[in-house]
């Protein structure tokens, strides 16, 4: 582990992150707008399935996904560049771990979704047809992970060594 | 300058400031950015389905999604809440940010843009043609949000 955390911290990368005064403010400006954009559209969705806004054809939130997952993809790319930029101080906090794991259980959520038939259900629902309880289910879980995983990121700096 | 003074002085400013309780500070930041997310990304949701992303649907169809403005408007009450406490807790430094008022401004277009486009959403004449003025004001809550965004990071950074 050791190892492996002085190769990120060495490695070019990690030294030009470093060195660019921008780097941080301008990748924490788009990590907000990645986390708007992934909450905004997959909680929209969770709140669709949970029975908020029943009269709303489901079928045209599940079709603006792709943009949380852009959202997502655009953290995961800043959040890897902070974590390049100093493995250490990551790694040594205890909170970031947590999100790390909150993150893994909203992935293992969402792959529970599409695997086990749940969407199948859903994609069939007409405008004022209720989720069935599965669905909702994953949904309420869904939410509360990002708003756990959100609380994590913005704790993390007060638990940093 | 005196009254920035005081205002960060008051007991709740102090509270906020200096509390080594994870409910001060750090909760009240987090409370801000869950807030961020419903507000502007529910609103950012509404935006792109008005720009058409998701459906070929009628545009009519889109009235039922004002069942989220409620949760928009949890956010946003939230967000001025927690934004109350923070900036009574650094009165000297933000009031006196030029950025500070430039993201209250952009905080304000894009609350009157999410305004006017429900109101739009409403009318059950919408169609193709009145669609364009709607789209146009999606745009613009987008914009907007966005530079609320911006504006309120870089108060965290170069601010004071």
């Amino acid at each position: 582990m050791d190892s492996f955390l002085s190769i990120v911290e060495q490695s070019a990368l990690s030294q030009f992150l470093r060195d660019n005064p921008w780097f941080w403010p301008t990748s924490e400006i788009l990590h907000f707008i990645g986390l708007a954009l992934l909450v905004g559209v997959i909680g929209t969705f969770d709140m669709r399935m949970l029975g908020l806004g029943k009269a709303v054809d489901i079928g045209s939130l599940h079709a603006l996904i792709p943009w949380g997952v852009l959202g997502f993809a655009v953290n995961l790319i800043t959040g890897t560049l902070f974590f390049v930029c100093l493995p250490r101080a990551y790694i040594g906090n205890p909170v970031f771990l947590a999100k790390m794991g909150f993150i893994a259980l909203a992935g293992a959520n969402v792959l529970l979704f599409y695997v086990t038939g749940v969407f199948r259900r859903v994609k069939e629902l007409k405008p004022g047809e209720d989720a069935p309880p599965p669905a909702k289910l994953i949904a309420a879980s869904s939410l509360v992970l990002w708003i756990v995983v959100m609380f994590c990121g913005r704790l993390m700096p007060f638990f940093a060594e | 300058m005196d009254l920035l003074v005081s205002i960060e002085s008051t007991a709740l400013g102090v509270w906020v400031r200096q509390s080594p309780s994870l409910l001060a500070f750090p909760t009240i930041l987090a409370l801000h950015t869950v807030g961020l997310a419903f507000l502007v990304g529910v609103s950012a949701t509404i935006d792109l389905r008005v720009l058409g992303f998701g459906s070929r649907k009628r545009p009519a169809s889109m009235a039922s999604m004002e069942a989220y403005y409620p949760i928009m408007w949890v956010g946003f009450w939230i967000n001025a809440a927690s934004g109350v406490l923070l900036t009574i807790a650094f009165a000297t430094v933000r009031l006196t940010d030029p950025f500070f008022y430039l993201k209250l401004v952009f905080i304000a277009l894009a609350v009157v843009a999410v305004y006017l486009i429900r109101n739009r959403l409403r009318d059950p004449s919408l169609d193709e043609i009145s669609m364009v003025p709607t789209r146009l004001l999606a745009l613009a809550s987008l914009v907007c949000w966005t530079g609320a965004i911006v504006t309120g990071r870089l108060l965290a950074y170069f601010g004071g």
